[in-house]
């Protein structure tokens, strides 16, 4: 095959990639910048997600002393979990069980405890990850099949990078003479921008596409109970490791702030920054946090009652290959450096939904004028075949 | 869009040609047709409409009770271990420090070893996840055993055709297998 030919061949495959399915992929796209920023959307909508200071000097509190100020407020609930976000300026995520069976996430203030709100039916930042996530198809076993649909995407992502990058000669060029032509028409704007934000997101595209293939695999992984995991299936407790005590007196476990001094002691630079509480007498008390390496969690598995570990799973237990797998969601979300590198991942994220809908018009107006051009032509030649006027018209571009 | 291609083409690709791009519209239908669904399954996980799909009714435990629900209104769903049926349970407000730990199982347990399946949650939301082998008696019942904080023990127990009426109908559908 001549160069020439198959550059029109890569180029026929480029624009072909997402057509189709556009819209999907736009709205894919756009669900997923949105979800990036949902938390931040949310603190901007409701000020019951805000970590509020009641005066300048405030200290925030502890896991105890929240515990204890939800408990003054409402002796009647059950505190399940703390999570205290990355970002200071968010309230503590609180999983709470009432009385009357409900079990939600309520906000609670970390510098008085004070339950501020409790997270809607309607859970914005839930629904925008659900619909980007699996399309809101519901997992019935295994495996939602939306969550296919929506993770195979990361392959024609994938090819559309690569194919691009090929048909768009010298690229490298681009990022020292960067050409974003305004007054030349609609056309000439959109192939512009296309090229001219395509080379500056390669890297963002590259992160989205391969993480996003790897959700895919993931997937794949878990309907087929295959498991590349070293995380330790934590038994209950032994029953002799659970103290009996007196009728309708529950045996006394030990302080929470204790247990995070604990398990911080234990594990090397352990920032301890959610517990979970047992579930039942026999269940352990898990703390975890972050450590040296931001895209994952280290956590422990503590007795209640007497503060013994039965099971941490730090940095040091991962193997090579879940440093990779586990990194994998933290970069497709952005989730893991604060708000700054949220507010980068949405930028380009908006930027990658541009170009699914740049190439689109760029396509819808190269066809116009292609059928335009092979209906006055075959006006002309009445025998001649009609496809071929239209690929070379659409591989033009080929060599801008 | 793109008549010119569809001149002397097969009537496949002359469909394919045509709809393609309908198949937006299609899987743009799939979560709005979801969305009922996932707002029902948030307020079930929520706790909103109570503590599952189906309540089947309050068991006597020697002197405690509880409240048993179905979490979904359905059989058993598949599982590598093998068909799980998830129910869901509520104790009395005047057991909730009383109990040190709630079971589920199929027929009457010979001791507290052989309890079953342990629950998880709070007392006011606690659920567990029963095997239900296919060759399950629909006659069987459903024994809750608890146990108190010094270790005494109660049992009580609920007909599974009480429990859960679609366990029974997917039970009689798998015919009785040896």
């Amino acid at each position: 095959m001549s160069k020439k030919s198959r550059s029109k061949l890569w180029f026929l495959v480029h624009s072909w990639l997402a057509l189709p399915i556009w819209f999907f992929v736009l709205i894919v796209c756009v669900t997923g910048t949105l979800a990036v920023v949902s938390q931040e959307i949310v603190w901007l909508a409701n000020p019951e997600i805000r970590a509020s200071k009641p005066s300048d000097d405030a200290e925030p509190l502890s896991f105890d002393q929240v515990i204890a100020a939800i408990k003054r407020d409402d002796p009647q609930v059950i505190v399940r979990s703390i999570i205290r976000p990355d970002e200071s300026h968010f309230a503590l995520s609180v999983g709470l069980s009432y009385p009357d069976g409900r079990s939600v996430e309520a906000y609670a203030n970390p510098y008085t405890g004070a339950i501020q709100g409790i997270s809607p039916a309607f859970d914005f930042q839930q629904f925008t990850r659900a619909l980007h996530g699996w399309w809101l198809v519901p997992f019935t076993n295994g495996y939602s099949w939306g969550w296919y649909l929506v993770s195979f995407l990361g392959l024609p992502l994938l090819a559309s990078l690569v194919t691009g990058l090929v048909v768009y000669k010298r690229f490298w060029k681009g990022f020292l003479r960067p050409t974003l032509r305004i007054r030349h028409g609609a056309r000439i704007f959109w192939g512009d921008f296309h090229r001219l934000s395509g080379i500056w997101s390669i890297w963002f595209i590259a992160v989205i596409s391969i993480t996003g293939t790897w959700f895919l695999i993931q997937a794949f992984l878990g309907d087929n109970q295959i498991s590349i995991s070293s995380e330790p299936i934590v038994p209950v407790i032994a029953r002799d490791k659970v103290p009996t005590s007196a009728a309708g007196v529950p045996a006394p476990m030990i302080p929470l702030d204790d247990a995070i001094k604990i398990a911080t002691q234990r594990i090397p630079g352990l920032e301890a920054s959610f517990v979970f509480l047992p579930l039942n007498a026999y269940s352990h008390l898990q703390i975890g946090g972050r450590g040296w390496y931001p895209l994952m969690f280290q956590t422990a598995q503590l007795n209640p009652y007497d503060g013994d570990i039965a099971v941490s799973h730090l940095l040091s237990d991962r193997t090579p290959l879940e440093f990779v797998t586990e990194s994998m969601r933290p970069l497709h979300t952005g989730d893991f450096g604060g708000l700054w590198i949220k507010l980068i991942w949405a930028f380009f994220g908006l930027v990658l939904s541009m170009m699914v809908l740049s190439g689109l018009l760029i396509w819808t107006k190269r066809t116009a004028l292609a059928t335009a051009n092979a209906l006055k032509r075959s006006h002309k030649v009445q025998r001649q075949a009609a496809s071929i006027p239209v690929m070379q018209t659409e591989t033009q571009e080929a060599n801008p | 869009m793109s008549k010119v291609a569809a001149a002397p083409s097969s009537p496949l690709r002359t469909f394919w040609l045509k709809w393609r791009f309908h198949l937006n519209l299609l899987l743009v239908l799939v979560p709005l047709g979801f969305m009922p669904r996932y707002f029902a399954d948030a307020a079930l996980f929520r706790g909103d409409t109570g503590i599952g799909e189906r309540v089947a009714g309050d068991v006597q435990v020697g002197p405690w009770s509880l409240t048993l629900a179905e979490f979904r209104n359905e059989g058993p769903s598949p599982d590598p271990a093998g068909p799980m049926k998830f129910f869901n349970a509520a104790l009395c407000a005047a057991c909730a420090d009383q109990v040190k730990a709630t079971y589920l199982r199929i027929g009457k347990p010979r001791s507290l070893r052989a309890a079953g399946v342990i629950f998880f949650g709070t007392p006011y939301r606690m659920g567990a996840g029963l095997p239900v082998p296919a060759r399950t008696p629909p006659d069987a019942e459903l024994w809750i055993t608890m146990e108190g904080w010094d270790g005494t023990m109660h049992q009580g127990s609920i007909p599974l055709s009480q429990a859960s009426p679609a366990t029974i109908a997917w039970l009689n559908k798998q015919g009785v297998k040896p």
